[in-house]
């Protein structure tokens, strides 16, 4: 099992969101109305005035073999819109209850 | 924080609050007044100009046109009338319905006041007159006496009228019809001759005498007395030994010449009740006063007033307004009692559960009590309008507070604590239940915008239900969760015993129902087409009943009180008439044992009031006052009665012309409604053809009763034409040729003769055998300058002729109007069928004829209440269509609005109710009420679809879980609005209509919609799987490679 954390520009929840319809991802949380800055390039996603722009964090635990595809779906969406920002982390995650 | 949120956080602000405001309610329940209707004042202005002498032609030329002319630029004046008469103009201006009538007033006393100059010589100043429904008495009763009679007037003023005009609220007390006290003197006019003495000589020494006054003063050695004539007469005795000139060195007393009457005026007017003399109490009350409040305590003083008259007195009730209105009042607060233990059988049916269905009640006199914080804040009284206002709201105001506690039930059955339950329950509901109020403000709001005469009646009724359905939405989203976080539980199962055996017999019917709704519905959803052709045909069927069910403009009320003019032969005196008088009354008496009281007034009361000006009077004309016992207490009602009197007056063939109004003239709600033919054409000759032509074919038309030219016939009259040349040769005048004969004739008022602080006038006439003849005018002698003694018949001769009749004009034209009032028939069939008649009479050259009356105003409030249908309705799309943020949905609960309709026609035609004002506004408000349903089923199908359900499935399973919530709220509007509906009690038959309308419309839709709106979602709810295709389709290409 596979933790992935997935960070974007709000603007695109819809498309992580089906990204994740798409490979039967039932279990996620969602924080929305997260603020972040890049740590190379890009605006900053504020929320303030200077800055309006915000982000959406997804955290989903996942299966191993669903990992390389998520990742790829995510880099595909990423790369249609590199200026809109999306980044996804991913690490190992043990079961609880 | 949301709102809900700090209810359930606060529970004794919330509590405090809104006993604060229901003690606030009570407290304005306190001092509101009570009346039949809102206060209405009609929106009529009349002037008066007097002329004295002028023929109404006279009058028409030279005042009535030339004030007309210049009333005419008066802002936002809709009609000008005029009658011109006989030494009398009368204009009347109509204003638009709102209008400020202090500034129109000051408007038209400018018009005057630019055009005064104009006016001929010798006219008086125009007097204004504003008529204000306060001016129609509360209350009239009738004094009656025997051997008192004489003195009626005095005892009267003193023993009743004067105590009466101190209660408070009370605007005047007046007395008609009593006998005034008269000193006569009766002159012989053939001892005058012998004495050769005049009338006017007469009249000076009994005014020269009669007089008191103070000389000076005279000093008295240190003293300064003042000193007095006292020449007043002590007793009228008196008046007998005045010396009035010498006739052959001796004295010529007036005793010799005269003879002196202390008695009662000669009356052109006579007053009976029951067929006794007597005299009339007026009792007006003050604008804004509380006219029950008045009666009670005129009704509570008056038999201690009464012990204090002369056994043989009388009083009688003729009329008391606040009979009716108390009766109307009681029997409204009674079904809004009954509505509301209706409610509450039908949440406790549904719910089962004691607790809480308290919740849900609580918010009926929480929200209902609000009104009356409006009602007393804006000066209004608590009437007829307001009442019912609120027994149509008793109905809708529990609906929020299900829907949220049904939620939040549910939430607590699903294993919260009752505090979380109660503020996410509420969350889930809060919008759509924000979203079902704004439909029914929607409609009610926009009631208050109407125009006119409805308007006024209805701006009550839609400021009250708005105020109580929004109060009602605030209470369920602040009450009902507090309420709810604090009472509810989740509940044990029953204990065996009487509630489980009840309410578990209700549950599984219930449970019955939600399966057979089920199936019910998947047969529906594979039959499309059948059952929206089926549905079609309902529709196109219903609308054929429109044409079955007649029409009207308010439906006549029942309030025991039946007036009635009988006019006979021009110039009949009055002693014929009282003898008619009495015949009418004894076969009246005989006829209806409903009678409680008859009052009579035959003849005029009195040429100089400003009232008579108004109406036809003359001695030929009788006028009734009837009083019935209590509607309740008998079997006919007022209009079969009426149409009795009718037939017993066509037998008695003396009688020229006769109307009977039964529920009294200009009483507005009651009375029935009238049509009027208005010929305009400047040849009166012409006119007044064509009106009896149309008179007498709407004499034949069915349903028209009361038929009445307004022309009055021409009247005969002597003139007396003087010939100039004589007169100059004598060395008179016209004018002292016509003050003799006034004074002989009609009599000189010679002095006042004081008694008891009262005045009593003297006159001085000839004796009655003297002014019965046309001879008698010729004998009178009149003195010239030189003493002479000239008789009247040298100087001029006597010629009949006839009077012109008075003029009427309306907008500047002259007019003749006939009128008939509506009995048992719709008036759009009469108007068709005058119109018919007059088409087939044919209209001459330079002649109009118009349609108006009731039915004017008919057309005018038809039409804008069908330009409010469609402002509500488009109101109505735009709350639903922002609430669902969707154009579809709110189109498809529209398809309710038709079969709405169909079950108000269908009700009004099973109950033989005609399609009026009341039951078109029921129509109006069912747009509000119908909708509701609609949002609760679609909203919950489409969160079905949203949570991924299958077409089919969603609805069919929406529509199962919603029926319950859509019955409860449904029953709750249809039994609050029964009592409505069945009529109980005096006065509430004018709301029938409209209950029934609600009624039969609000279950008809329903019925048909729990069928047809699911059918018609799964036809347009099909795109919905298409659009979802296409936005898959383009996020996956944005993750394509």
């Amino acid at each position: 099992m596979k933790t992935v954390f997935i960070v974007y520009n709000q603007a695109l929840t819809e498309r992580v969101e089906h990204i994740l319809d798409k490979l039967n991802i039932r279990g996620y949380s969602r924080w929305p109305q997260v603020q972040g800055r890049g740590s190379i390039n890009g605006e900053p996603h504020q929320g303030t005035h200077t800055w309006p722009a915000l982000n959406e964090a997804v955290l989903t635990v996942v299966e191993d073999a669903k990992v390389e595809e998520l990742m790829t779906l995510l880099r595909r969406l990423n790369d249609k819109a590199e200026m809109q920002g999306l980044r996804a982390f991913i690490w190992d995650a043990e079961i609880g209850i | 924080m949301s709102i809900y949120e700090n209810a359930v956080r606060k529970p004794v602000t919330v509590i405090l609050i809104f006993i604060g405001v229901v003690i606030l309610g009570l407290f304005s329940l306190r001092y509101l007044p009570i009346d039949l209707y809102p206060e209405i004042d009609p929106p009529i202005v009349s002037i008066f100009t007097f002329y004295e002498g002028a023929s109404a032609a006279d009058i028409e030329t030279n005042v009535t046109r030339i004030l007309e002319d210049n009333l005419n630029t008066v802002s936002n004046l809709k009609e000008l009338t005029s009658i011109s008469k006989d030494n009398t103009s009368l204009v009347m201006l109509e204003f638009e319905w709102g209008t400020n009538l202090d500034e129109a007033t000051n408007d038209i006393r400018d018009a005057i006041g630019r055009i005064e100059s104009y006016l001929p010589e010798g006219v008086e100043k125009p007097i204004i007159f504003k008529f204000s429904t306060s001016m129609i008495p509360i209350m009239l009763l009738s004094a009656t006496a025997d051997e008192s009679y004489p003195a009626l007037s005095k005892i009267l003023d003193e023993g009743i009228v004067n105590p009466l005009n101190r209660i408070e609220g009370v605007g005047a007390v007046s007395l008609s019809g009593g006998p005034e006290r008269e000193i006569q003197v009766i002159v012989d006019p053939r001892k005058l001759e012998a004495y050769n003495i005049s009338v006017e000589q007469i009249g000076a020494v009994i005014g020269q005498e009669n007089l008191n006054l103070p000389a000076g003063d005279l000093d008295i050695g240190s003293y300064t007395i003042p000193i007095r004539i006292e020449g007043e007469f002590k007793v009228s005795k008196e008046i007998e030994h005045l010396v009035v000139g010498t006739f052959n060195g001796s004295p010529v007393k007036i005793a010799d010449v005269a003879t002196v009457k202390d008695t009662i005026a000669e009356m052109t007017i006579d007053e009976r009740s029951n067929g006794r003399v007597g005299a009339r109490i007026v009792i007006q009350k003050q604008s804004g006063a509380n006219s029950v409040a008045i009666a009670r305590e005129v009704k509570e003083k008056l038999p201690e007033l009464m012990r204090q008259l002369p056994p043989d007195i009388k009083i009688d009730t003729i009329f008391d307004t606040s009979e009716f209105i108390e009766n109307s009042i009681n029997s409204l607060a009674t079904t809004v009692l009954y509505a509301g233990i209706f409610v509450v059988l039908v949440v406790l049916f549904f719910l089962g559960r004691w607790r809480a269905t308290f919740i849900i009640i609580l918010t009926i006199p929480v929200s209902l009590i609000v009104s009356f914080i409006y009602l007393f804040v804006s000066g209004n009284t608590l009437n007829i309008i307001s009442l019912s206002s609120l027994s149509i709201a008793i109905g809708m105001v529990v609906d929020d507070a299900i829907v949220v506690l049904e939620n939040i039930t549910r939430h607590i059955e699903k294993g919260s604590s009752p505090r979380e339950a109660a503020i996410y329950g509420t969350n889930e509901v809060g919008l759509a239940v924000v979203a079902t109020t704004l439909t029914v403000v929607a409609v009610f709001f926009p009631l208050t915008l109407i125009q006119g005469l409805s308007g006024i009646m209805f701006r009550q009724l839609g400021m009250i239900v708005t105020l109580v359905v929004i109060v009602s939405t605030l209470a369920a989203l602040t009450l009902t969760p507090m309420l709810s976080s604090h009472m509810l539980r989740l509940m044990p199962p029953r204990k065996p015993g009487l509630s489980k055996a009840i309410f578990g017999t209700i549950e599984k019917w219930l449970e019955k129902l939600d399966r057979f709704y089920e199936r019910l519905l998947k047969w529906a959803v594979h039959h499309k087409a059948f059952v929206m052709v089926g549905s079609a045909i309902i529709f196109i069927a219903s609308i054929s009943l429109v044409s079955v069910v007649g029409t009207e403009f308010i439906p006549p009320a029942d309030n025991a009180h039946i007036e009635a003019t009988v006019e006979l032969p021009m110039n009949l005196r009055l002693e014929k008439t009282q003898e008619l008088a009495r015949q009418i009354e004894q076969i009246w008496q005989e006829n209806y044992p409903e009678i409680e009281v008859i009052s009579t007034s035959a003849g005029v009361a009195d040429e100089s009031n400003i009232f008579s000006a108004f109406g036809e009077n003359g001695s030929h004309i009788i006028n009734f006052n009837i009083r019935l016992s209590n509607s309740t207490e008998r079997d006919r009602d007022i209009y079969l009665i009426g149409d009795l009197m009718r037939k017993d007056l066509s037998k008695i063939p003396i009688i020229k012309d006769f109307s009977v109004w039964p529920g009294g003239r200009g009483e507005m709600g009651s009375g029935a409604g009238n049509v009027e033919v208005i010929i305009s054409g400047y040849d009166l000759d012409v006119t007044g053809a064509l009106s009896e032509k149309i008179a007498e074919r709407m004499e034949n038309i069915e349903g028209l009763r009361d038929i009445d030219i307004s022309r009055e016939e021409s009247k005969a009259a002597y003139q007396l034409v003087l010939d100039r040349e004589k007169l100059g040769l004598h060395g008179l005048t016209t004018s002292a040729v016509a003050s003799a004969v006034r004074n002989r004739i009609n009599g000189l008022v010679a002095t006042q003769y004081r008694e008891g602080g009262d005045e009593y006038n003297v006159r001085v006439r000839f004796d009655e055998p003297f002014r019965k003849s046309v001879e008698t005018i010729e004998n009178i002698r009149v003195f010239n300058q030189r003493g002479e003694a000239v008789t009247i018949g040298e100087l001029g001769h006597v010629e009949e002729y006839n009077a012109p009749p008075s003029i009427e004009r309306r907008n500047r034209q002259r007019v003749i109007t006939v009128t008939g009032s509506l009995y048992k028939a719709s008036i759009s069939d009469v108007v068709n069928q005058i119109k018919a008649a007059v088409d087939d009479i044919g209209i001459p050259q330079g002649v109009g004829v118009d349609i108006g009356g009731t039915a004017e105003d008919q057309q005018e409030s038809f039409a804008d209440l069908g330009l409010l249908l469609i402002l509500i309705i488009l109101l109505v799309y735009i709350v639903m269509a922002s609430q669902f943020e969707s154009l579809r949905s709110p189109f498809i609960i529209m398809f309710t609005l038709p079969f709405a309709f169909t079950g108000v026609f269908l009700a009004l035609y099973i109950t033989g109710t005609t399609l009026n004002l009341i039951s078109l506004i029921g129509a109006v408000m069912l747009v509000g009420i119908v909708v509701k349903n609609g949002i609760v089923l679609v909203d919950y199908i489409n969160l079905l679809r949203d949570r991924g359900l299958d077409l089919n499935e969603a609805v069919i399973s929406g529509g199962k879980s919603r029926l319950r919530p859509v019955l409860m709220t449904t029953l709750t509007t249809i039994l609050g609005m029964l009592p409505l509906a069945i009529g109980i009690g005096e006065g509430a038959e004018i709301w029938q209509p409209m209950g029934v309308a609600i009624i039969g419309g609000l279950t008809f839709s329903t019925l048909l919609t729990l069928v047809l709106m699911p059918v018609v979602y799964t036809m347009l709810g099909a795109n919905r799987f298409k659009r979802e295709q296409k936005r898959i389709a383009k996020l996956d290409k944005e993750i394509e490679a």
